[in-house]
């Protein structure tokens, strides 16, 4: 392998806008899809706030959106992300299918990390008659704190590895390196170097993750 | 203070079946009493203390708190409701997110009580009431059992509530534990003025600090009274059953074909049953002095049902018809219920 073949200030740049699409879509994923969670959770059957029809009706677009494979995605998302941001190209262009990939996935991730927060706790809160909204972000929350976070971490790796495949449509970051340079002009150097970055960025995030999970865990 | 009216719950079974979870409930409790209500597992009793604070939803019928139908309460009038009712459960329930001050600030926090150098006055009150004052940092995860009920009370009495409703609060403890609280809570009914209704399936934790006790079997109350005269003279069977499991009381339920030695016996089967301050008197060695009677002493008990002394002993009398009934009317005279037994 003669990794003097390698524009290094290229790789770099490329790993920067992984980590630019990743933050941005990430932010924007939890922006979305945390609400989406929680609304799925107090809806669903038996819940805080029971609601059948709506509880229905999100289940099945989230459904939906989950059972497109986010290649497609990527594709059918071209003309509302040109409208949304003016390109489809490039780092921008590619955090609108990023989040619209993701934040059915994590809101989903959220759900079940809610359910997980044992009912019990939630019903001395309502014996003490506090009211709903209160106990949500009072009391649901805080104690699904390390479930949440964890629902991070993995979405956030599910969106670096998404992030690559936008390369596809001319997205950007080290996936659009490893596609341009790796594939299609044959250097294998940069295909090994990208694919290595990428390895190393994922077992961070986790890393950081699991910490995270660890410090904020009380039980 | 609480009155239960024809009180209904259906469930709708797994199965499509309907199951009768309580059928006409009455009941009324006093203020500042200790009420007990008993029963088995699957009796009703969880779904019955849950109507008092409408986690659970009767079908039909009323409970009246202060003469108020809380059944027919708004949104705003039921969180009022269950700021003034306490409740302490099996699992404790705590939120392990947050310390153990935390936990007990939390319901004062979240109900509106804006001053913070108050609340935590308050906080720092709860904790030396319930005996935690140096625990209020840590998190519920690093507290024996009987320390999380003890932040569970504090926490249950932080808006000074007039009732406190606990939900089998010492059926997850060891005896020792169980005593120390079933301890606590009866400081806090003295000392408060509490009104405190608890369900257990435990007959000692009735006897140790119940004024009255209902006894629930099928979703019916099927016995109710004073825990003295409902464990010394049980009439249905269940309380019996019950009653007969708790080894100390086993003499009120007592079957006479189980004596050791029946085919010997020569005599009359008695049991003597006493309530109150006659239980320290020598009454039973008096009448015996005097009367032509031979009396031998099977099995018996003397101890006291929260704070009422009783005793109840099982005699074999022997003697002529007379004199025993001589015996009888003493007995009576000194107000000692007596019992043929055969």
């Amino acid at each position: 392998m003669d990794l003097s073949v390698i524009d290094w200030g290229d790789i770099w740049l490329a790993t920067w806008e992984t980590l630019v699409m990743t933050g941005v879509s990430l932010f924007f994923t939890i922006l979305l899809g945390l609400p989406l969670g929680i609304l799925l959770f107090v809806t669903a059957k038996r819940q805080l706030l029971e609601q059948g029809l709506v509880y229905t009706v999100l289940s099945f677009v989230v459904n939906v959106l989950r059972s497109v494979p986010f290649l497609i995605l990527l594709i059918v998302m071209i003309p509302v992300t040109v409208i949304l941001i003016g390109t489809s190209l490039g780092v921008e262009g590619a955090i609108p299918p990023l989040v619209v990939g993701t934040a059915p996935f994590f809101a989903r991730l959220v759900e079940n990390v809610l359910r997980e927060v044992d009912r019990g706790v939630i019903e001395a809160c309502q014996a003490m008659g506090i009211r709903t909204a209160r106990i949500i972000f009072g009391a649901l929350l805080p104690e699904a704190l390390p479930g949440l976070i964890a629902a991070v971490t993995v979405t956030a790796i599910t969106l670096m590895s998404y992030a690559a495949m936008s390369g596809v449509i001319g997205g950007g970051g080290l996936g659009d390196l490893a596609i341009r340079f790796g594939y299609q002009r044959f250097q294998t150097e940069v295909m090994v170097i990208t694919v290595a970055l990428l390895v190393v960025l994922v077992q961070i995030i986790q890393y950081s993750g699991d910490r995270l999970v660890l410090y904020f865990t009380r039980k | 203070m609480i009155r239960i009216e024809n009180l209904r719950k259906t469930y709708r079974a797994a199965d499509g079946r309907e199951v009768e979870a309580l059928a006409d409930i009455e009941l009324e409790i006093g203020a500042g009493e200790v009420f007990g209500i008993i029963g088995r597992s699957g009796a009703g009793k969880s779904t019955l203390i849950r109507t008092l604070n409408l986690l659970e939803r009767p079908d039909a019928g009323r409970v009246l708190i202060d003469g108020e139908d809380i059944t027919h309460l708004d949104s705003e009038g039921l969180y009022a409701l269950r700021r003034r009712v306490g409740m302490i459960f099996q699992h404790f329930n705590l939120l392990n997110a947050k310390t153990v001050a935390d936990n007990i600030d939390w319901p004062l926090k979240a109900t509106g009580h804006a001053n913070a150098a108050e609340r935590a006055a308050r906080v720092k009150e709860l904790l030396a009431l319930v005996g935690l004052s140096e625990q209020g940092h840590k998190y519920p995860s690093q507290l024996s059992g009987g320390q999380k009920q003890r932040v569970g009370i504090a926490r249950a009495l932080a808006n000074r509530p007039q009732i406190l409703l606990c939900d089998e609060a010492t059926s997850a403890l060891d005896p020792e534990t169980t005593q120390s609280i079933l301890k606590l809570l009866l400081d806090i009914n003295r000392q408060l003025g509490l009104t405190i209704v608890l369900i257990t399936h435990e007959m000692q934790v009735i006897r140790t600090i119940c004024d009255r006790v209902a006894v629930i079997d099928g979703g019916r109350i099927v016995e109710a009274g004073k825990v003295v005269d409902v464990f010394l003279h049980p009439q249905h069977p269940v309380t019996r059953s019950m009653v007969a499991q708790s080894d100390a009381l086993a003499a009120a339920s007592f079957d006479p074909a189980h004596v050791y030695m029946k085919d010997k016996l020569r005599g009359r089967l008695v049991r003597l049953t006493y309530i109150g301050d006659v239980t320290y008197q020598p009454i039973l060695s008096r009448i015996m002095a005097g009367a032509k009677v031979q009396v031998t002493i099977l099995q018996g008990e003397v101890s006291s049902i929260k704070d009422v002394p009783f005793g109840q002993l099982l005699l074999e009398l022997e003697g002529g018809e007379d004199d025993i009934r001589e015996v009888f009317a003493e007995l009576d005279r000194h107000q000692i219920h007596h019992e043929v037994l055969q």
